[in-house]
């Protein structure tokens, strides 16, 4: 059989054009009303963090001191909203959304919901790398935080090239490596942890208490040069979470699949890095704030009709880090409560509920 | 289509000699250490289709993952438009060459229409958001597959001929000119088999698309190949057209299989018929030989 002109441009039946775009609506709808509802879940979150508790502030009186003036007869409202309220929530707010987008971006390229940087060891790494720092090393200031990155950064890259695959597309992020991964991950994650707890043992009262921030996280002293720096970095990293958002649907088809469709297999190593560098920036900003990272993911992609979601995971994020923290300050009779300790209490029975409900594989075939 | 070469490469005439857009020289390929294919060169001819068979472990699958750019050669080289396939640009190549993988994984809560629009992702870029393009050649290959009926529904709820069909409607919306498929018909049953292959020849002669598959069945090859390569150990044993290759001694020498060869009744292609332990045909002379 002949060709003898070039093939022709199929011509295109409008009903079925229609059929497709209300296929389309359906799926972006749902997502719209995902993040629309997260985002208003998260501004209340906010403001009840910030104009409530202990110290209740009226919305009049928070836009007098936001504005720079004081408040007749309380002096000291200034400095409980601007210096102690606010910069706790603007920081849970953006510690929350990294981890967030952070364990959401593991989660989708390894495939796997227990595949969490919290889980496989890269919090705990910096909190090792930061107390290590602090006891051994003595030292102290903003240098900790680089060493918590740096520690985040060299655990992750350990555990990566300990658990590289044998398969056919050797060295590169699949499903089939990504047990490997979670299992050295959680391997790591332990020796550490015992690592620190030795050097805690070591440790003066004073850097004891230092330590303590690093192990369990809080948002309880923050400042707002931190907020600057963080804000800044996470602002860098923004054009990339933007990259990863887009490409992660094509790396979600597995390694084959997304080669076929123009993207490298390298790519999903590169998220993977965006991912512990938001880890790694968030530790360093709060301590390990347990169970965030884990947990962001799967609850927005419950939310959203089982779709990965990176916008929604950091809005989950975002709003379990505010909650938490209020939360851990005033629901609990007689504690004070970090944040850390909140999320881990529920994180941790839904680690067990995901584990006895098993992973479900959705392999074609 | 914008990475079409110039209307020179015309489909071939009865007897002309095909042009090549893909090709391997010398290509060796393996996992390891040792190659499981060995110094092969391959022609690919275009506008036709062209099925890769062969005994289990053969290298088949392995050639295809080598010429679509899966795997890198150990030595040698795959080429795409006379350049070696590993140093293009992976989007360019990925707007010429489509892929249908042999164990496709479903994201969780993927509708039809979200997974085929994602083939289009070789055409679309950071600054250009779904264009009227993109939802025509979505539609296009939703149509082509009898999948648009399905398109609001999740994909993991799809039975296995139906998922096949829109991996292959993925595949589509890529719209490319070549199309490679690792065993498109592995899972499925005799009829979606069928269906999905006359679906690929009419693409080949509708829109003159080059297809390249691995087929498990030599029978089914022989029906819908136009150039039929038969690998074993790593090698090319013989390639051609199904009618002039297709021979007892061939099946023989490869699948080590005693066979009849008898014209299919419907297709008129070779058609085995396997002669095992239990089921023997009166012994004809100078045939039937035992291994």
């Amino acid at each position: 059989m002949t060709l003898t002109e070039p093939p022709a441009t199929p011509v295109v039946d409008p009903v079925a054009v229609e059929q497709v775009r209300t296929a389309r609506r359906g799926t972006f709808r749902r997502r719209r009303h995902v993040v629309v509802g997260l985002s208003l879940a998260v501004f209340a979150a906010f403001t009840a963090r910030v104009l409530l508790g202990d110290f209740t502030i009226t919305v009049p009186d928070f836009f007098t001191i936001v504005g720079g003036g004081t408040i007749p007869n309380v002096p000291s409202a200034s400095f409980i909203l601007m210096e102690v309220k606010l910069p706790r929530a603007v920081l849970a707010v953006l510690c929350g959304a990294a981890f967030g987008v952070g364990g959401a971006i593991f989660q989708a390229v390894l495939r796997n919901p227990l595949a969490s940087p919290d889980i496989v060891g890269v919090s705990i790494g910096a909190s090792a790398a930061a107390v290590f720092a602090i006891i051994t090393l003595g030292l102290a200031g903003p240098v900790i935080s680089v060493w918590a990155v740096c520690g985040a950064l060299v655990t992750a890259l350990a555990i990566r090239i300990a658990a590289r695959g044998s398969g056919p597309v050797r060295g590169h992020a699949s499903s089939t490596s990504s047990y490997r991964l979670v299992l050295f991950g959680v391997v790591a994650a332990a020796a550490l942890q015992s690592c620190i707890q030795y050097l805690f043992t070591r440790a003066d009262l004073y850097d004891a208490q230092l330590t303590l921030r690093w192990l369990t996280g809080s948002v309880s002293s923050a400042d707002w040069q931190t907020i600057r720096i963080l804000t800044v970095l996470l602002l860098a990293t923004l054009p990339f979470v933007g990259w990863a958002a887009r490409t992660l649907p094509i790396v979600e088809l597995g390694s084959d699949a997304a080669s076929g469709l123009g993207e490298q297999l390298v790519k999903a190593d590169l998220m993977l890095l965006l991912g512990v560098v938001l880890v790694a920036v968030a530790v360093a900003a709060s301590g390990p704030i347990a169970f965030v990272a884990f947990l962001s993911g799967p609850v927005a992609r419950a939310l959203n009709h089982d779709r990965t979601t990176i916008a929604g995971s950091a809005l989950v994020g975002a709003l379990a880090v505010v909650a938490g923290d209020y939360v851990g300050d005033y629901w609990v009779p007689g504690g004070n409560y970090p944040v850390g300790v909140v999320t881990g209490a529920v994180g941790a029975p839904f680690l067990l509920w995901l584990l006895v409900r098993g992973r479900s594989s959705k392999e074609a075939g | 289509m914008t990475d079409l070469m110039p209307q020179s490469a015309t489909h071939a005439e009865e007897g002309a000699v095909a042009t090549h857009r893909l090709e391997a020289h010398d290509l060796s390929l393996g996992y390891g250490d040792a190659p499981v294919v060995e110094s092969l060169t391959v022609e690919i001819p275009d506008q036709q289709v062209t099925v890769l068979v062969g005994a289990n472990a053969c290298g088949k699958s392995t050639l295809l993952r080598g010429l679509s750019r899966l795997l890198r050669p150990m030595s040698g080289q795959a080429l795409l438009d006379g350049k070696a396939i590993h140093t293009l640009p992976s989007k360019q190549v990925a707007r010429t060459l489509g892929l249908l993988p042999q164990t496709p994984l479903v994201p969780d809560g993927i509708t039809v229409v979200d997974l085929v629009g994602r083939g289009r992702h070789p055409h679309r870029s950071a600054l250009k958001s779904w264009s009227s393009a993109d939802e025509a050649a979505v539609t296009d290959a939703l149509t082509l597959t009898d999948t648009l009926d399905l398109a609001q529904r999740p994909v993991d709820e799809l039975s296995g001929g139906q998922r096949q069909r829109v991996w292959l409607a993925m595949a589509l919306a890529q719209e490319t000119d070549l199309l490679l498929l690792d065993e498109p018909t592995t899972y499925l049953d005799i009829a979606h088999q069928v269906e999905v292959l006359d679906l690929l020849l009419d693409l080949n002669r509708e829109r003159g698309t080059t297809v390249v598959m691995v087929l498990h069945d030599v029978g089914l090859a022989s029906r819908y190949a136009d150039h039929l390569v038969v690998m074993r150990r790593g090698r090319i044993h013989c390639q051609g057209k199904p009618a002039d290759i297709v021979t007892e001694e061939m099946v023989a020498d490869v699948f080590g299989l005693t066979c009849q060869v008898v014209p299919d009744p419907v297709a008129g292609t070779p058609l085995i018929v396997p002669v095992g332990r239990h089921h023997t045909s009166d012994p004809q002379p100078g045939k039937g030989e035992t291994r």
